[in-house]
């Protein structure tokens, strides 16, 4: 072979080469695009209407897109079952509970699936699941709305033509307003009244400017007060023992409340004519009793202090009482001393 | 009485009745089929002329590389152009990245390698191989012992059917940098967006229907390249007239084949 011929053979090669690379290129990039290469889970979601949706349209999950439309087909009487390929990846991120919903990539873009929602407290999502759908706000219901809208406004607009008539005809108060004399007088009288009210604003306000500058004057009484560590520390001490003798105070009174409720349960038993004390303080019976028993008693005593007179005289007893009679005497005598002394 | 006996000249044979212009259809047809049928034939049986394969490859997909990248190009950007005031009007000039894609893998990238192609190549083999049946060189290389038809119309059918779709990606790729060029210029839109742009609004379908499509457009490049300069008339005027032939008849094909291919890969894509 000769060495132009090799040499043909080279760039043919370079050239077939070259071509190559861009294809093998464009697939991969293009399958890289589109998640052909990565692991994927096939959802399912039944909707009344997909508006145009089609095979090959995007998946979108919180704006981003993770994955396509594989499948649609008809479900039931009139519903459509779509089926979509998910990444795996995001797989821990949309949960049983997430809703599916039809949208649009743009104003006038392509029909997409929009997954959105989900709480954290259900499970991810798993092979074959179907989510729950909601109905997508169809162009038709925008323009009914905007309809709506527009015959609202031309009501709005209708009522304020009438009310900026009456206005300039001088109905009503903010026609009076407008439109009266009187009113404009009371009005500048008002801001009349409104301006000296600013002067004795800015008056109040010197003075509290005043008093604060008395305030940061050192050697007054406001300022000893505010700046003054010592005094506080006084005076913080001194509050302590005010709640100290406060407590002591409160201690007092629980404990007066305690005696008070001993008298209570005791007066209650005096009251009890069960009790022997309540006998004695309310029958009457008993104290007429133990009136006679007391005459009786008294009428005892002094017949036995007469006996007992007589027994001091008794020769038997004599030299007893005579012998107690000289110690006493004694006796009286020893403290005489002691207290001389 | 002298007869007139003399005996009338026999009447000259009678030349073959001139077939009408439907049988011509034909018999072109046929010769046509049998001409495609001998290809594939030939192309499969031994031997193999790969030495002439890959000169044909140099020449027809290496020597048209610099015109088919200029091309692609300007198509680039004459298409992103003339469609940016359309797009505007909408205030949807960042779906110029998505269109032109679509464009140019789609259709503009295949069709126009294989037209440049078939103006450049399918000329030169038709005038090529005329200009050898003129001069009866292909005789020659028939008595030589050499088959002219494995030798001339399978090397440079395969080397069409094969390099076409290679300068079709060079196409695809040069026009969508030239597209990347004035978009950026316009738009200030960055190279991955554009990118993820275009491969966003791009199908594998739409790859591999430009892959095919390209195949054929590069087999009929080849294919009528060399009919035409097989079946040329003798005379200098023939190679002309096959060239000529060769360029008008295979533009022609892309063109039906195209249309075709848009209803088959329409079918595929269900819409």
């Amino acid at each position: 072979m000769s060495a132009e011929s090799n040499k043909r053979s080279v760039t043919v090669g370079i050239f077939v080469l070259v071509g190559l690379v861009i294809f093998v290129a464009g697939v991969f990039v293009l399958g890289g695009q589109q998640k052909r290469f990565t692991r994927s889970l096939r959802i399912m979601a039944v909707f009344n209407d997909i508006s145009g949706l089609k095979v090959g349209n995007n998946v979108w999950f919180s704006g981003v897109k993770i994955g396509t439309v594989k499948r649609i087909s008809f479900f039931g009487n009139s519903q459509v079952e779509v089926d979509m390929d998910v990444e795996q990846s995001s797989q821990q991120y949309i949960r049983k509970d997430a809703k599916a919903t039809i949208g649009s990539d743009g104003l006038i873009g392509n029909k997409i699936v929009v997954i959105q929602g989900g709480t954290i407290s259900h499970p991810e999502i798993e092979e074959g699941d179907r989510l729950q759908t909601v109905a997508a706000l169809s162009s038709d219901q925008i323009l009914e709305t905007l309809q709506e809208n527009n015959r609202n406004l031309v009501r709005v607009t209708q009522d304020f033509k009438a009310l900026v008539g009456n206005i300039r005809r001088g109905k009503g108060t903010v026609g009076a307003v407008l439109t009266d004399s009187l009113v404009a007088n009371n009005f500048k009288m008002a801001m009349a009244n409104l301006e000296k009210a600013s002067v004795n604003t800015a008056a109040i306000t010197g003075s509290v400017s005043r008093f604060a500058s008395k305030l940061n004057t050192k050697g007054t009484l406001a300022n000893e007060l505010v700046t003054d560590t010592t005094i506080f520390r006084r005076l913080s001490r001194s509050a302590n023992k005010l709640e100290n003798v406060a407590s002591n105070a409160d201690k007092t009174v629980g404990t007066l409340g305690q005696v008070s409720q001993n008298l209570n349960r005791a007066s209650e038993k005096l009251n009890n004519n069960n009790s022997p004390l309540g006998v004695l303080l309310t029958d009457q019976e008993t104290a007429t009793n133990l009136r006679i028993t007391l005459r009786n008693l008294n009428e005892g005593t002094r017949l036995l202090n007469e006996d007992l007179k007589a027994a001091q005289n008794n020769f038997l007893l004599r030299g007893y009482f005579k012998k107690k009679a000289k110690e006493d005497e004694k006796r009286k005598a020893d403290s005489t001393d002691a207290s001389q002394k | 009485m002298l007869s007139d006996t003399k005996a009338s000249p026999a009447p000259p044979p009678e030349k073959p009745a001139e077939p009408g212009r439907l049988t011509r259809l034909f018999l072109s047809l046929a010769d046509v089929a049998s001409f495609v049928g001998r290809f594939f034939r030939e192309a499969f049986l031994p031997p193999y002329e790969f030495g002439e394969i890959v000169r044909q490859c140099y020449e027809v997909g290496y020597r048209s590389l610099l015109l088919i990248s200029t091309t692609g190009f300007i198509t680039g950007i004459v298409f992103t152009n003339q469609s940016r005031p359309s797009l505007s009007e909408f205030g949807a000039t960042s779906w110029l990245p998505s269109l032109i894609a679509i464009a140019i893998v789609r259709a503009l990238g295949p069709l126009v390698t294989a037209l440049i192609a078939a103006g450049k190549v399918g000329s030169s083999i038709g005038a090529e191989l005329g200009s050898m049946n003129v001069t009866e060189q292909i005789d020659a290389m028939e008595v030589s012992g050499t088959d002219p038809f494995k030798f001339l119309v399978v090397s440079r059918v395969l080397a069409t059917s094969f390099t076409i779709p290679i300068l079709t990606f060079y196409t695809i790729f040069v026009a969508l940098i030239g597209a990347f060029i004035n978009v950026n210029a316009n738009e200030q839109t960055s190279f991955p967006s554009f990118m993820q742009e275009v491969f966003g609004a791009v199908t594998f379908l739409d790859i591999f229907a430009s892959l095919f499509k390209s195949i054929f457009f590069g087999f009929t490049i080849g294919i009528v390249g060399c009919y035409k300069g097989f079946h040329s008339s003798k005379g200098t005027e023939g190679v002309g007239k096959a060239a000529n032939a060769a360029v008008v008849t295979s533009m022609f094909l892309i063109f039906i084949e195209e249309l075709l291919a848009l209803q088959i890969i329409s079918a595929l894509r269900g819409s």
